[in-house]
């Protein structure tokens, strides 16, 4: 009796595990963007070089409450106790991966896949101050920039001091999405800060966090109400990128890879231009984190090396996307041919990008900026 | 989370629909309440399975509802796990100015539908013209079958400052392009609501108007009214119960929309739903959001209360 139960068991066993194995699932926070680039190419790829395996992916929905619902899939999962969860792979904002490391919901697996070593960039080992070193790959860097028309304005500003002027010679020509309509605008307020915050903007980045800090920006914020007063507030990250191409404003901070993309679909006018100012603006980071609890590890980090993979980060990321890459980008640029590593520098060279790209700042400092922007800008 | 709280709530309300706005042709699940409520004196295995047949629903209800609704009140007044008021001071301190803003988009909106669906409403009982009252009845109805969230995409494309209304106004000369200006502010918001929930209002004021008794009209008319006077003495009067339920339904689903605010307005202040989703996705703030879910409860609450204070009134007539 017994062994025939263990020996149905057994069969049973081997009849589920290869069908479990084969299926691959990979949460996506992001816009639809991001579930083409697993639907169209890293899934198909991935399938066609593990014969038997399907890839299936599920998007979260678009900025940081795409990723946020994947935290609360994991924290639900862990609390209710489940041995299983029901994702393998999952791409979360750069925020997200320190409280789920905090929480144990991850596996370190970047010391065990072959691209692990391709990565030395900081932000791969610290995420908004929480050390995250081991437990996730970066699909790609993303960076915030100023957009121009150069028909308009010939001479960009170039620091946030030029901003301020041209803001105040033209009036409502300078549009950002002020801090609830997506992280551009998010972006352009902390750069804002670390330019006039009155502190070290190293200590905004790096930690460690101190609430007295916030006493320090009340100028900033003063300085920024009365600048908000001379622009536009447009309607999200797109609505900046709308209102440049019907020439509603001159000037707005955009994302750089949303930038290209609306470029190369026809959906903003060729000759807008890019200009990273000084002292800086953020940028941040997607990362492939694995859960602790995958069934399928195996092959979840055999995806993720797939994924930052030199040939995958060229061709996809770069070439596809517009974004730069996740992995050290010399091992890149052997990979693509000159003119589309060209392009992604045109307007930004790498020099400037290294020089004015900044991280955003550690979470409790990052939300201590959102609120008082709320409290002294927005009321 | 309180904005499906809030759909549910205008469903029970639906359902409970007064016997006056039965004639206005709502719903057959009003006809069967009203039936139920008759069927009260038979015999008691009917009972037990009367109760039976209810239990799934109230199931329904009490685990979809009435249980998230109290873990979002008691949420409201959890801070770090201590039972405390902090979460309305800090939305108090921070979106006092955006409650204010909500609640005059939504009354304005209100007033503006109730206009609107009386004109049309109007137009289609006692319009002259046979072909105009028809087209006008088969065109008003269109937006009820659009989501709101396309109604923010059409309208953010469509009221830009170099958007299609500006553009076609500057082309026929009625505008210069430096005098056209953006509407994609609070004026957005009025224009998207008024836009999507007339034909719901219009839908049950032109019903109950069309089953009103048409005798007291000829009557009104013999004796040489106009037909605005006709509209407004005789006629609006009998549907006035229909047109409140009408705005109060769609008060309450004014108050739960996201999309539209989050598409159109770009400014400060914004819609406490806004505030909601920022707080929960920014910040991971559940209190913060709760506390503000629950004081547009309250305003719900309070336009129900004068519903109901006024189906009262007519019950007791």
């Amino acid at each position: 009796m017994k062994t025939q139960l263990i020996a149905s068991m057994l069969a049973a066993g081997m009849l589920c595990t290869p069908l479990s194995a084969a299926e691959l699932t990979v949460l996506t926070a992001g816009d639809k963007n991001m579930v083409d680039y697993v639907n169209e190419y890293l899934g198909p790829l991935f399938e066609k070089e593990n014969p038997g395996t399907k890839v299936r992916v599920v998007g979260t929905g678009p900025g940081d409450a795409g990723s946020q619902k994947i935290l609360e899939r994991f924290e639900a999962q862990g609390k209710a106790g489940v041995e299983k969860w029901d994702a393998d792979v999952a791409v979360v904002h750069e925020k997200f991966v320190g409280p789920m490391v905090e929480q144990k919901f991850l596996e370190a697996y970047r010391s065990r896949i072959p691209t692990g070593s391709l990565v030395t960039r900081a932000n791969a080992k610290i995420a908004l101050g929480t050390n995250v070193d081991g437990y996730v790959m970066p699909m790609f860097n993303s960076q915030t920039a100023l957009a121009y028309n150069p028909a308009l304005v010939p001479n960009p500003p170039k620091t946030y001091d030029e901003i301020v002027e041209f803001a105040k010679k033209n009036p409502k020509q300078f549009g950002y999405n002020g801090i609830k309509g997506g992280a551009s605008g998010v972006s352009f307020v902390m750069g804002w800060i670390y330019a006039y915050g009155g502190g070290d903007a190293q200590k905004l980045m790096n930690g460690p966090f101190d609430p007295n800090e916030a006493k320090n920006w009340d100028k900033a914020f003063a300085s920024l109400k009365e600048f908000t007063r001379n622009a536009t507030l447009t309607p999200g990250n797109a609505g900046t990128l709308d209102m440049l191409s019907r020439g509603e404003i001159a000037v707005g901070p955009v994302w750089v890879d949303m930038f290209y993309s609306w470029k190369a679909n026809g959906q903003l006018p060729p000759e807008m231009k890019l200009v990273l100012p000084a002292p800086g603006m953020p940028g941040q980071p997607m990362h492939y984190v694995v859960p602790a609890k995958s069934a399928n590890k195996e092959l979840a980090e055999k995806f993720v090396a797939l994924a930052t993979s030199p040939k995958v980060q060229a061709e996809g990321i770069v070439k596809r996307f517009n974004w730069y890459p996740g992995i050290d980008a010399q091992h890149v640029q052997a990979n693509l041919d000159k003119e589309t590593w060209a392009k992604l520098f045109t307007d930004i060279s790498p020099e400037e990008l290294a020089k004015y790209g900044k991280p955003f700042p550690i979470s409790p400092y990052n939300s201590a900026i959102l609120e008082a922007y709320e409290r002294q800008v927005g009321n | 989370m309180s904005a499906k709280l809030e759909t549910k709530v205008s469903d029970a309300w639906g359902s409970e629909t007064p016997p006056q706005a039965r004639s206005a042709d709502t719903s057959g699940m009003v006809q069967a309440t009203g039936s139920a409520a008759e069927s009260g004196g038979w015999a008691m295995p009917v009972q037990a399975i009367g109760l039976l047949l209810v239990a799934p629903a109230l199931a329904v209800v009490v685990f979809l509802f009435i249980v998230p609704l109290i873990s979002s009140v008691t949420g409201a007044f959890d801070v770090g796990g201590a039972l405390s008021l902090g979460n309305f001071a800090k939305a108090f301190e921070l979106y006092s100015g955006d409650m204010l803003f909500t609640l005059a988009i939504v009354l304005l909106s209100s007033a503006l539908i109730a206009l609107f669906s009386i004109m049309i409403g109007g137009y289609l009982t006692l319009g002259s013209n046979p072909r105009a009252v028809a087209i006008l009845r088969w065109i008003y109805r269109w937006p009820l079958f659009i989501p709101f969230i396309v109604v923010g995409q059409i309208l953010r494309t469509f009221l830009a400052k170099n958007g299609l209304m500006n553009n076609i106004f500057i082309e026929l000369g009625l505008m210069t392009p430096l005098s056209a200006m953006s509407f994609l502010d609070w004026r957005g918001i009025v224009i998207a609501f008024v836009w999507k929930q007339t034909p719901f209002v219009a839908l049950l004021l032109s019903g109950a108007m069309a089953s009103i008794d048409r005798s007291t009209i000829e009557a009104a008319r013999n004796l040489g009214a106009n037909r605005l006077r006709i509209l407004v003495e005789i006629v609006l009067p009998q549907v006035r119960t229909t047109l409140l339920v009408g705005l109060i339904l769609s008060f309450v689903t004014m108050m739960s929309v996201l999309s539209v605010p989050l598409m159109i307005n770009a400014q400060s202040p914004t819609m406490i739903t806004a505030n909601m989703a920022f707080r929960i996705n920014a910040y991971r703030d559940y209190g913060v959001a709760n506390a503000l879910g629950l004081i547009s409860l309250l305003m719900t609450s309070a336009v129900a209360w004068i519903y109901l204070r006024q189906t009262m009134r007519e019950h007791s007539r």
